[in-house]
């Protein structure tokens, strides 16, 4: 059940129902949302209903002993096992051959965004940054929530758990915003995503010697605009999901190809990627505050960060160049100081710049092989100029992706506003009309979400 | 807790405006629910429902494409009523009795899968495992697209003045055997680099004027041979002996003006030798039109290849004017051409694949005239006497490139027309198969011909 899909939507206005219908006490609420979430698994396949609740069990229980214990060595323990048990799962379903002939299914469901928020509750425990629950309800329905299960935003159980426990409240303002946002997060994933997909960026990046070099180009900043929509439609419909259920979850993007350099690009891409590979893997290594540790520490987080979305060397070279490029960037800065970039043309340079590396980055990331990424390169390196591929429509949808990355966030904020506070009939129509146009416009049906493949 | 009422509205609101368009007759037009998708909610296992089953398997398990029983009425991948293919079961025949020296040949001209060697790598392969290998075969000069390229052979050039006769828009109709010509000078080379040793001699094709110019053979950095590429104005050949060790070949041109076709690979061992001989954007025009006819001629008996394969049409396909008026005439002229040529060969004309397009409902489906097409190719197959292998419906017929861009793994690009190495190898599996089932039927109806009858 992607969250695009018409059966997505059903299911999300039943949960919407129901969740505020029971909303008056803490167990029905509770239970609601649980019972959506593994609804939501055994949509994928029974099998989980066995794998989340135990695994949850586990890391409950270590969270409990944590809390309670002050011996050191019982707590790393524990820590320990829940480790190995979420590491376990990653590993066995995700790496281990064969996982996807004998269990094909297993991996659509993005584990690894469980183990992830799994994780990132027993490490705050074991950290004292956070208290463990009692509450065995609230930590199984925090831990595997529905909206963000699929491709995120990696969600801290630890934020989420008060809010799951307080009274509820849904405002008309925050309603609106919720609606809004899963309508702009379906229209970035089926109008623009799937178009440059479907007409543009698959078709060359399967046979890129048949292209031109201007189109294989074309092809790869369609991709990093093609995974911007597709990745930030899903967590715009994540965010909106979980607010129409009164909860908030982290923001994932802003305006990721605005930024100036490498560590600015990460502060606005996969935000919760990346803030949690920072608290829990780099913060994790020795020595960070000698001359040379951290360097080496960013570099190695980020190759973990591109093993982690799979095993094969495109993603590690990938996760290393965007490792060397932040220990670049660090390294820079300590010595030159961070750059203000007042002047806009200087500004607009170190974008251009910061983007063109990002793009060099995103041809191993998207290839299907080192060699196919090898063949993309070498062909945009024959500076062959045929444009015969790139049709108008292609262009102009390229053209509106790149006007909406960039456009204020003032105008965004405002449109958000403008609708919430428009009648709810009319929110309604615009919300039709919003369908309508995508089921007439987008001919290429929904696919998959990019990111629920890591 | 408050019930948040304008949000719940919106919801119900929106939800019986969808319901509207799906009840009221005259918003029909506008539907916007998927019934099927929506009943899917309570199914909990759809992933199930879709199988992944490894293509190779597919393919080579028995029983499941191949040895299917050929019913009434069920259209048979390759048919040959008039035997045609004969000269090319005769030359198996020889090769599998291990006569010496014996060889046979295959001239596979097609479009851009075949410019990468897709299918026909396939074929030539299972081919050669079978029967034997004689040598790679036929290999442009240079690469007149990055998306050239053979299986078993890299390449690198430089200095080359490329003419593809199915690009240059003044065309002078001499492009050798494989339909490119490559203009070089002192300082133009092309180097090769074969997967295997055990090739023996090695032949340059080229374009013989007054004047003309040199080139030079270099078999792992060490001269081989020379030759003047000036004479009478006509089709020349030089043809060199290489160390059966050595995998590294360069041709350079060391003086005057040059205009070469392309090399050939072959070994001493008896086998089988297909040439790849595909053009990017390649149309039927290429053989009916653009190789002038006495030069064309001349190469294929230079040449000399027991089967041409014409495996034409998806670019045409698109085209439904040149289907429906050009097309047939075309393929004739090209069936006659090769018949002048090659008296006695086979011809097998072979069909696209499917090629499929998005149409306005967001479903991918076959383009409307490719089936016309098929159906042109096979009647005049029919009617010329010569074999046709149904590409088209052995890889499934209407609709498959939408299967195939479904399956696990995908077998079809994102143009749905290019074959993914997998549905290339089922392809080539398909017409290994044809072929030595065509072949089996030829033993057996020399040996026993009232059981022929029954096959």
């Amino acid at each position: 059940m992607l969250n695009t899909s018409s059966a997505y939507f059903v299911f999300l206005a039943g949960v919407f129902i129901c969740y505020w219908a029971a909303a008056r006490w803490r167990l029905p609420t509770l239970a609601v949302v649980l019972g959506a979430n593994y609804f939501f698994y055994a949509r994928w396949d029974l099998f989980y209903l066995t794998l989340i609740p135990l695994a949850s069990l586990v890391d409950y229980l270590c969270g409990m002993g944590m809390q309670a214990s002050k011996r050191n060595w019982w707590r790393r323990i524990l820590l320990g096992l829940s480790l190995t048990t979420n590491l376990g799962i990653l590993v066995a379903f995700k790496y281990m051959p064969g996982w996807d002939k004998n269990w094909p299914w297993v991996f659509p469901l993005g584990l690894s965004f469980y183990c992830f928020q799994a994780l990132s509750y027993t490490i705050d425990v074991y950290r004292r940054d956070a208290k463990a629950t009692s509450s065995l309800l609230a930590y199984f329905t925090a831990v595997s929530f529905f909206p963000a299960i699929l491709a995120g935003p990696i969600t801290r159980v630890s934020n989420l758990i008060p809010q799951l426990e307080k009274p509820k409240k849904l405002s008309a303002s925050d309603g609106g915003r919720a609606l809004f946002l899963i309508g702009l997060g379906a229209m970035k994933k089926l109008l623009v995503a799937d178009y440059l997909a479907e007409n543009l960026v698959n078709r060359i990046f399967d046979f890129p010697k048949l292209y031109s070099g201007l189109e294989v180009l074309a092809a790869v900043y369609g991709y990093a605009l093609q995974l911007y929509f597709d990745f930030s439609g899903y967590s715009d419909i994540a965010l909106g999901s979980a607010l129409l259920l009164g909860l908030k979850i982290p923001q994932n993007f802003n305006m990721p190809y605005a930024a100036t350099n490498i560590a600015e690009f990460w502060r606005r891409w996969h935000i919760s990627l990346s803030s949690w590979l920072r608290d829990y893997v780099y913060f994790s290594f020795p020595g960070l505050r000698g001359k040379v540790m951290p360097y080496v520490a960013l570099t190695l987080t980020m190759v973990i960060g591109g093993f982690w979305h799979g095993a094969t060397w495109n993603f590690i070279i990938w996760g290393a160049l965007h490792g060397l490029g932040l220990a670049v960037c660090r390294g820079w800065q300590s010595w030159r100081g961070t750059s203000k970039w007042d002047h806009p043309v200087s500004r607009a340079l170190a974008c251009f710049w910061t983007v063109q590396f990002v793009c060099l980055g995103w041809v191993f990331f998207r290839a299907s092989s080192l060699e196919n990424a090898l063949e993309i390169l070498g062909q945009v390196g024959s500076l062959t100029w045929s444009a015969a591929n790139l049709s108008g429509t292609i262009l102009l949808i390229a053209g509106i992706a790149l006007a909406g990355h960039y456009a204020p966030k003032k105008w965004l904020d405002a449109s958000e506003t403008l609708f919430a506070r428009t009648p709810f009939f009319a929110q309604a129509v615009l919300l039709l009309l919003l369908a309508l146009s995508i089921k007439y416009v987008a001919a290429t049906g929904s696919a998959p979400f990019v990111y629920t493949q890591f | 807790m408050e019930f948040p009422r304008k949000t719940f509205w919106t919801v119900v609101t929106m939800f019986g405006m969808v319901a509207g368009l799906e009840y009221v007759p005259e918003l029909r037009n506008y539907r916007l629910l998927d019934w099927d998708a929506v009943k899917q909610v309570g199914d909990f296992a759809p992933s199930r429902a879709m199988p992944l089953e490894p293509v190779e398997e597919a393919v080579l398990k028995p029983g499941r494409v191949y040895e299917k029983k050929v019913v009434k009425g069920q259209v048979e991948p390759l048919s040959d009523p008039a035997n045609s293919l004969a000269a090319f079961y005769e030359a198996i025949e020889r090769v599998e009795s291990g006569e010496p020296g014996a060889k046979v040949r295959l001239a596979h001209y097609g479009d851009s899968p075949t410019t990468a060697d897709l299918i026909t790598a396939d074929v030539r392969g299972l081919l050669q495992k079978r029967f034997g290998d004689a040598g790679h075969g036929f290999y442009l000069m240079a690469k007149p697209w990055a998306w050239y390229g053979h299986r078993g052979v890299d390449s690198d050039s430089s200095g080359w003045d490329i003419e593809a006769s199915n690009l240059v828009s003044k065309k002078d109709g001499y492009y050798g055997y494989g339909g490119v010509s490559f203009r070089g000078g002192p300082g133009s080379r092309a180097r090769f680099r074969l997967k295997e040793a055990g090739t023996t001699r090695v032949e340059l094709g080229f374009k013989q004027v007054a004047g003309g110019g040199s080139i030079v053979l270099e078999a792992c950095g060490e001269r081989v041979g020379d030759k003047s590429t000036a004479g009478e104005e006509g089709d020349g050949y030089a043809e060199f002996a290489v160390p059966e060790s050595c995998r590294d070949l360069t041709v350079k041109v060391e003086g005057g003006a040059v205009r070469l076709y392309g090399i050939e690979f072959l070994k001493a061992a008896p086998g089988v030798v297909y040439d790849s001989l595909g053009l990017n954007g390649a149309y039927i025009s290429v053989l009916s039109k653009f190789l002038n006819a006495d030069h064309w001629q001349t190469q294929l008996q230079h040449y000399a290849p027991d089967v041409v394969v014409i495996n034409y049409g998806t670019n045409e396909s698109v085209f439904a004017a040149f289907v429906d008026k050009v097309f047939e005439k075309e393929l004739r002229e090209a069936i006659r051409r090769i018949r002048v040529a090659l008296p006695g060969k086979g011809i097998l004309v072979m069909s696209p694949m499917d090629r499929g397009e998005r149409n306005e409902n967001g479903q991918i489906e076959t383009v409307p005239a490719l089936q016309r097409l098929v159906e042109i190719e096979a009647r005049v197959a029919k009617e010329e006497g010569v074999a046709f292998f149904n590409t088209f419906e052995a890889m499934g017929g209407n609709g498959t490139m939408a299967k195939w861009y479904s399956s696990e793994p995908r077998l079809v690009g994102a143009d749905f027309i290019h074959p993914m190495p997998g549905g290339a190898k089922i392809i080539g599996n398909l017409l290994y198969k044809a072929m030595l089932d065509g072949y089996n039927r030829y033993k057996t109806a020399k040996r026993a011909p009232e059981l022929a009858q029954n096959l």
